[in-house]
Parts: structure tokens; C-alpha cells; sequence
């Protein structure tokens, strides 16, 4: 009985904070929307005894990702986060029926077809077997995708040095 | 719900709750009174019985400025973001609370009158989760949202700048600190606190091997920083920022900053003491068990005064130097440590020549790499050019 409570909570204030993230006109409360979001997220994965996702999703979306969309945010025009100006909204019917597509066509079929355990099972211990999985039969996925993330940061850096080394040059030669 | 799992939560969270705010107080007394020593000043000494002339060392300070803080006007400015400005706070508090529940205060003891209560406090206690440490991590990053949350509400330049500071330095000095932590974790094999801390009895604390004392000082000192403990309290540096992000907090708004960040360094302090000094381990633990809490707390107290003293000592770093410093030298020494103890995981139990060996060589490694960054470090250094200032 609990759980369920619990998971018609969680579900509540997940879907209110994507809801306000998508209304709301003030970039910062969207972010910060999106986060409660993030947050109820990870409620749910605990819900699911999947502990080491639920701290992940808080450490990468809330952590990371939204630390990075206030950065990013910050860095624009429009600091104070408040925009009179409306977006226009036009494809909103088409995005609409893509939304409802994806969801009678994909995932409805989805959970038709999968075959559900009655109640949330444990790994015990999980972190440990995703360790072992991780680094037995994935290591070379994984070591792949470390070279590939490290190659990505380090162009990133490039791109971002680059091009503040032109800017001084042309104001030198201004 | 059974009433005995009630009984359960109640004992393994509300102790919590109670010790570590009181901690808070006391905290404040010591910091001052130790500060003021420093400083060759008295200190808090007159607040003590209220109605008598009885000083106590002006322990009645805490309540006295609690107080103050409840009566105080709050003042929200004009403009400012009323909602965000009330959330701040809270946000600050919030996992600041939530991540102690991940450090192993073992409070079963409590329920000597009957074995099953103690059997479901175990149950209930949140540093036996598989990755508490992890938790401990990803929750104290939130930490950043709430300095930024009120440094943007404020509608203040001072108040954003200071919030754009925290989250730069809280980035920067995350890295250092769970790439120190994992140095302990790969050594017990276990992201659990409990295990982490069993790991260490008999005075085997990893804060006495080299790689491990290595560790211990990386984390500390990021750890300073992502409390905005001096020398790297620039979000609030008063002499460039007025207060930085909570310039335009009063009352108890600004209490609850206070106690957030205070309960912040309790809580990082703690799992100092676990991944590093061995947890609740020390004398006589084992004849009586709720010595573990005592000991416990003591390390904790401990480092907190350490960082009393730092702030005491040494002068505030510029921002140039605070990035630098992360970056350029706790960064690549972090992850030299890090293989240095992998190494040593893989030649452990060989003998103590072999033990020796490596503790003499990876000793050598680490002083070299600290003295040789720092020199690469100091040759990059140009003289600082002053655009706006002479």
C-alpha cells in the first residue's frame, strides 16, 4: 500500500515540474522546474529498489545537467530569466500529435507486450554487480566510450581556446 | 505500517536532527571564542545565565544571537524574486540534513530493551545502502543550486556574482573530492559507509598509509572549499562582495544559511572521518557500543576545529588562484594517487618487503609530482595585469 502511495506521489510532482518547465515563460523557474523533476525521477528509481540509477539521476541531471543550463542561461542576454516576449507556438498541434503517436504506437504496445514482475526486485548487492558486469564482459564498450568522451572534451577545449585566442588577435590588431 | 518500524525511524533519524543543530550552536561559540584568540580578543564572554552576572565563557552567545535572529525583520528588496528568495534557504537546508543519514551513527544501542527494534533501526538506516557514498556525493550537490537559487533571487550584482563563484568553485572542487574518495573505495571494494568504516578496524585508517594520507589531504582541502570555508570563501568574500549571495538575507532567512552551511561541514567532516580516520573506531569501543557515536563525533569535532584554525591563519585566495589550484594541481596529483593505489591494491598481503617497497616508492611518486607541479605551476604564472586598478 505504501509504495503506491508513494509512487502516485512521486508520479504527481514529476509531471507538475515537466508541466511548469514547458509554461513557464521565466528561463530560470523552468530550470529549476525541470530539476523537481529530475528529483521526483530519481524518487521513482528508488522506488524501484534501483538505488545506484536514482543517485546517478540526482549527480548527472541535477548535478550536471542543470548546473550546465544555468551556466548556460547566465552567459545569454537574458540573466534576469524574465521574458515578456512569447514564443511562438505554432507547431504546437503537430508536436502534440507526435506525442500522442509515439505514445499509442510505441510505448502502449510496450507495456502491452513486456511481462512485469508483480512487485520491484532487488540485486543484491546492485552496485557491485554493475561493477563486475562493467568491467568483465564491457570493459572494451566502456573503454571506448572513456576515449571517445575524453576526445570530446578535449575538442571542446580546443574550439573554446581557438576561439578566444582569434578574438585577441583581432583586437591586437585593432 | 507497524508501530515498531515507527519506533525504528524515529530512533535512527531523529538523533540526527537533534545533535547536529545543537553541534551548531556550540559550533558558533567555538569559532568565535577560538577565532578571538587568534586575534588576541576575548570573545563572546557575557551572555551566560540570563538575570545573573554568571558568564559561563559566553556559552549563552548561541541562544542569545538565535534569538536575535528570530526577532530580526525580514526584509525581501524590491524586485527581487519574492518565491525564489523564500526557497533559498530551505534548498540550502535540505540536503545539507539529508546527506547525515549517510554517515554511520549507529544509534541501535539506544534500544537495549528489545532485540527486534534494534534488528529494524539496522533495517532502516540509510548508510547500509549500496552506494551511500555515492548518495553522499550526488546530495551535497545540490548544495550549489541553493547559493545560486538566492545569489539570482536577490536581484542584487553582488548577490549574482557571489552565487556565479559558488557554483564555478563548487565544480571545479567536486572533481578532487570524489576523485580522493574513490581512492578508499577501491581499496575496501564497497560504496557502503558501515563497510567502509569496518574496513579500518584494529587501526588499520587509511589516513596512515600514503596514498591514503594523500587522499586525506586532497579532500580536506576540497572539502573546505565546497563548504566556502576559508581560504576559499570567495562567494562571501565581504571585501569584494558586500556578503556575496546572501547579502540581501535577514533573519532567520540568513540563520537558516548559517545552519545549512554549517551542518554542510559536519556532514563533510563526517565522511572525512569515515572514508579516511576510521569511523566510529577507538578505544574501548568494543566493551561499550555507544562509544562509536562518541568517537564519532569527536573526529568530526575535531576537523571542524581545524578548519577553524585554517580560517584563522590563512588569507583568502583570488579566483584565478582558486581555479588554478583545483585544476592544475589537486586534479593531476588526485588521479596520480588514484594509480598509485591501484597498484598497491594489486601487491597488498605480499610480505612487508614488498609492503615497505611500495609505501617507500609511491611516498617518492607523491612528493615528486607535488613539488614538480608546483614548480610548473609557479613558472606559468605571469604577473597579474590590473585592467581597472592600479
Amino acid at each position: 500500500m505504501t509504495p503506491e502511495i508513494t509512487f502516485w506521489v512521486l508520479a504527481f510532482i514529476a509531471v507538475c515540474g515537466a508541466l511548469v518547465a514547458v509554461v513557464r515563460r521565466n528561463l530560470i523557474h523552468g530550470v529549476f522546474a525541470l530539476m523537481i523533476f529530475f528529483a521526483a525521477l530519481a524518487g521513482l528509481f528508488l522506488l524501484l529498489l534501483a538505488e545506484f540509477i536514482a543517485a546517478v539521476q540526482i549527480l548527472v541531471y541535477i548535478g550536471a545537467v542543470g548546473i550546465l543550463l544555468l551556466f548556460a542561461i547566465m552567459l545569454t542576454e537574458r540573466v534576469t530569466g524574465d521574458d515578456g516576449r512569447s514564443i511562438a507556438a505554432r507547431g504546437w498541434f503537430w508536436g502534440l500529435a507526435a506525442a500522442v503517436a509515439v505514445f499509442v504506437f510505441l510505448l502502449l504496445p510496450a507495456i502491452q507486450e513486456a511481462d512485469l514482475p508483480e512487485s520491484a526486485q532487488s540485486i543484491q548487492p546492485s552496485v557491485k554487480e554493475l561493477g563486475l558486469k562493467l568491467m568483465a564482459p564491457y570493459v572494451v564498450t566502456l573503454e571506448v566510450l572513456a576515449l571517445l568522451l575524453t576526445a570530446a572534451l578535449i575538442g571542446a577545449v580546443a574550439v573554446a581556446q581557438g576561439a578566444e585566442v582569434n578574438k585577441k588577435e583581432d583586437s591586437d590588431d585593432a | 505500517m507497524s508501530f515498531e518500524l515507527v519506533v525504528a525511524i524515529l530512533i535512527a533519524t531523529v538523533p540526527l536532527l537533534v545533535i547536529f543543530p545543537s553541534l551548531f550552536a556550540l559550533t558558533t561559540w567555538l569559532e568565535r571564542k577560538a577565532l578571538a584568540r587568534i586575534q588576541n580578543r576575548r570573545g563572546p564572554n557575557k551572555v551566560g545565565i540570563p538575570c545573573t552576572r554568571i558568564g559561563l565563557f559566553g556559552l549563552g552567545q548561541p541562544a542569545a544571537d538565535g534569538i536575535k535572529m528570530l526577532f530580526k525583520e525580514d526584509i525581501v528588496p524590491n524586485g527581487a524574486d519574492r518565491l525564489f528568495h523564500l526557497l533559498a534557504p530551505i534548498l540550502a537546508l535540505i540536503p545539507a540534513m539529508l546527506v547525515l543519514c549517510f554517515l554511520p551513527l549507529d544509534f541501535s544501542f539506544v534500544a537495549v530493551w528489545d532485540e527486534s527494534i534494534a534488528k529494524d533501526i539496522k533495517a532502516v538506516q540509510g548508510f547500509a545502502l549500496d552506494g551511500a557514498v555515492i548518495f553522499f556525493f550526488a546530495i551535497t550537490g545540490i548544495n550549489t543550486l541553493s547559493v545560486f537559487m538566492a545569489g539570482w533571487a536577490s536581484r542584487n550584482k553582488y548577490s549574482l556574482l557571489g552565487g556565479m563563484r559558488a557554483i564555478a568553485q563548487m565544480i571545479s572542487y567536486e572533481i578532487p573530492l570524489v576523485l580522493s574518495a574513490v581512492v578508499v573505495v577501491m581499496m575496501v571494494g564497497s560504496l557502503n559507509a558501515k563497510e567502509i568504516a569496518d574496513a579500518q578496524m584494529g587501526w588499520n585508517w587509511y589516513v596512515f598509509t600514503p596514498w591514503g594520507l594523500a587522499a586525506f589531504i586532497i579532500f580536506f582541502i576540497a572539502a573546505l572549499a565546497e563548504t566556502n570555508r576559508s581560504p576559499f570563501d570567495l562567494p562571501e568574500a565581504e571585501s569584494e562582495l558586500i556578503a556575496g549571495y546572501f547579502t540581501e538575507y535577514s533573519g532567520f532567512k540568513f540563520a537558516l544559511f548559517f545552519l545549512g552551511e554549517y551542518i554542510s561541514m559536519f556532514a563533510i567532516s563526517g565522511l572525512a572521518a569515515v572514508l579516511f580516520l576510521g569511523g566510529g573506531e577507538g578505544p574501548w569501543v568494543a566493551v561499550y557500543p555507544w562509544l562509536a557515536v562518541g568517537w564519532f563525533l569527536a573526529k568530526i569535532f575535531s576537523l571542524i576545529f581545524v578548519m577553524i584554525w585554517l580560517r584563522g591563519t590563512l588569507p583568502r585566495l583570488r579566483v584565478d588562484q582558486l581555479m588554478a589550484f583545483a585544476w592544475k594541481f589537486l586534479l593531476p596529483i588526485s588521479i596520480i594517487n588514484i594509480l598509485i593505489s591501484g597498484i598497491a591494491w594489486h601487491l597488498r598481503e605480499q610480505g612487508a618487503a614488498v609492503t615497505a617497497g611500495v609505501w617507500g616508492v609511491s611516498l617518492g611518486i607523491l612528493y615528486v609530482t607535488a613539488v614538480g607541479l608546483n614548480k610548473l605551476n609557479r613558472a606559468n604564472v605571469k604577473p597579474r595585469e590590473y585592467k581597472y586598478a592600479e
